[in-house]
């Protein structure tokens, strides 16, 4: 595997004596697109929000190149589920905003910026605030806004869930273009298995509460991946292996929501 | 009309209304035809009035009609005395209003910033601002004088309740999801007010200064009836007493005018200072 760009050691976490996270150890190859599945309420987003520093673990520890991590910084880029982009500032502003408070602020972060709103679809938009545009574009604003502070790891919490099946399709095969110009590493959480299984080197499955690594599928599709690969027999056979994997699981969280 | 209802009710309450800062939507296309609604509506009642005045109600010591409120103005402004009684007014509404407001923001961001100022403070906003305050205007008087000070007091003690509840709500309305956003870059505490909790806060402040032009102007007024030398309140308690409805009118319409000219201005205020909720 070589030298891992990201490792996480037997990380423990509970909440008021809930047990959300235990005894997860994984190891990220630079460069590598991992996704994250399981029911709801298995640790995926706290398991991503500890990795950024918004949560501290109860019990071991997080290194991004060897170094330890426990507070938020550059390093990392955190693409939210919602597309939480500040109302007032224009889609420039929002994009600038990491490197802003990190006072990176100077003519070379700027043009980078412009350049990363270009290659998410958004050059000539950057004077728009967020309300005047789609749901889709607010969440291009929100990948260059994580991108801006060029991360070592990119950290993305079920980007697209918000956003039409339409829509979703045409973000996943624009992430794996943008991806595939930069090669950042990336942590992806999603709800759904195929696209887990389209973008990613390996598929990571939580079990339920408290969550736990209960198999790592590594997907062997060639790249790059046109969307049209979804209807292949290879694909179909990956998303049905994963699938059966957390049925049991995902019926009983549901079961467990609904009564 | 409804936003600033909504705006007035997070207000009263204390409460966090989401409602407040959402965007607003301009008339398209329909503004011609509502604005000649309003202004038949104006026109209209006018008449009204003025009919009620000539014909129903003869006795001028009960009503004066629109026009005897006209020439009232005219002749009030042709002896200097509307322009002088505006002047003592308005002097007394903006220092009483700018004191307000220079006290109101920072106790309302104090008391948003640390839980401890909250406890200390909030039961003092809240008893004093359910309180009709209004009572204590002689008693203003009698420790301010019969000059331009103590209705600024008066001003001061309606004005700053407003702006200081809205202020406080505006900062803790801010968005969970945005502070955290800008968390994840490793922002600091004062970073996160300054980039966060003060911009989401901004539509609250200005709402809260809007509610209090109302309030500061039913301040001056209330103030010089109890005690004054001149004023646009003076002006109408005089009239009142000698049975001068043309000049008690007047006075009003000029109250209400500068009222329908400030609560515009702060319309405007904040369509400059808070853009991303009107384009």
């Amino acid at each position: 595997m070589g030298a891992a760009k990201l490792t996480v050691a037997s990380l423990h976490k509970s909440f008021g004596g809930l047990a959300v996270l235990e005894d997860v150890s994984l190891a990220v190859t630079p460069g590598e697109f991992v996704s994250f599945v399981g029911p709801s309420g298995c640790g995926k987003t706290t398991f991503l929000r500890i990795i950024a520093g918004l949560e501290s673990a109860d019990h071991g520890g997080i290194r991004i190149d060897d170094h330890p991590v426990t507070k938020p910084g550059m390093d990392r880029g955190f693409v939210f589920q919602a597309d939480s982009l500040l109302p007032w500032r224009t889609v420039f502003n929002n994009a600038f905003i990491g490197l802003e408070v990190n006072g990176a602020i100077n003519p070379e972060t700027r043009s980078r910026t412009q350049a990363l709103l270009r290659l998410v679809g958004l050059g000539g938009f950057e004077n728009y605030y967020p309300r005047q545009l789609s749901g889709g574009m607010r969440q291009r604003v929100n990948l260059a806004r994580a991108l801006a502070v060029n991360p070592e790891v990119l950290l993305m919490d079920e980007p697209f869930s918000s956003l039409d099946a339409q829509t979703r399709e045409i973000m996943q095969s624009e992430l794996m273009r943008i991806w595939s110009s930069g090669r950042k590493t990336v942590l992806f959480i999603t709800h759904q298995i195929d696209e887990a299984v389209y973008l990613s080197d390996r598929v990571v499955v939580f079990s339920r509460r408290p969550g736990r690594i209960s198999e790592i599928v590594a997907v062997d599709l060639p790249r790059p991946r046109p969307l049209s690969v979804k209807r292949s027999p290879e694909f179909v056979a990956y998303v049905e292996r994963i699938w059966r994997l957390i049925e049991d699981d995902v019926r009983l969280s549901v079961l467990e929501e609904g009564g | 009309m409804s936003a600033t209802r909504s705006h007035a009710a997070a207000a009263d309450t204390g409460a966090t209304e989401a409602s407040v800062g959402a965007p607003r939507r301009e008339p398209r296309g329909g503004g011609l035809k509502l604005q000649l609604v309003a202004w038949t509506s104006i026109l209209g009642g006018l008449a009204l009035w003025e009919f009620v005045g000539r014909v129903l109600v003869k006795n001028s010591l009960f009503l004066a009609t629109p026009w005897q409120t006209a020439l009232a103005l005219v002749q009030l402004w042709q002896e200097g005395a509307l322009q002088h009684h505006a002047w003592v007014s308005g002097q007394e509404f903006l220092i009483g209003f700018a004191i307000a407001v220079a006290l109101g923001i920072p106790i309302g961001l104090a008391t948003a910033a640390s839980r401890r100022t909250a406890a200390a403070v909030n039961p003092w906003v809240s008893g004093l601002y359910a309180t009709p305050i209004i009572a204590l205007a002689p008693l203003l008087i009698l420790w301010f004088g019969i000059g331009i000070w103590s209705k600024v007091a008066v001003v001061v003690s309606l004005v700053i309740f407003p702006v200081i509840i809205n202020t406080e709500a505006g900062v803790r309305n801010a968005d969970r999801q945005l502070v955290e956003a800008v968390r994840s870059f490793g922002a600091n505490q004062m970073q996160i007010f300054m980039k966060v909790s003060l911009p989401s806060a901004l539509p609250f402040i200005l709402a809260g200064l809007r509610l209090g032009v109302g309030r500061g102007l039913i301040g001056v007024v209330v103030g010089e009836l109890f005690g004054a030398r001149a004023g646009l309140g003076y002006l109408i308690i005089q009239s009142a007493e000698i049975f001068n409805m043309p000049k008690l009118f007047a006075g009003v319409v000029v109250l209400a005018a500068a009222g329908i000219l400030l609560t515009a201005a702060f319309q405007a205020l904040e369509r400059r200072l808070v853009p991303w909720n009107y384009e």
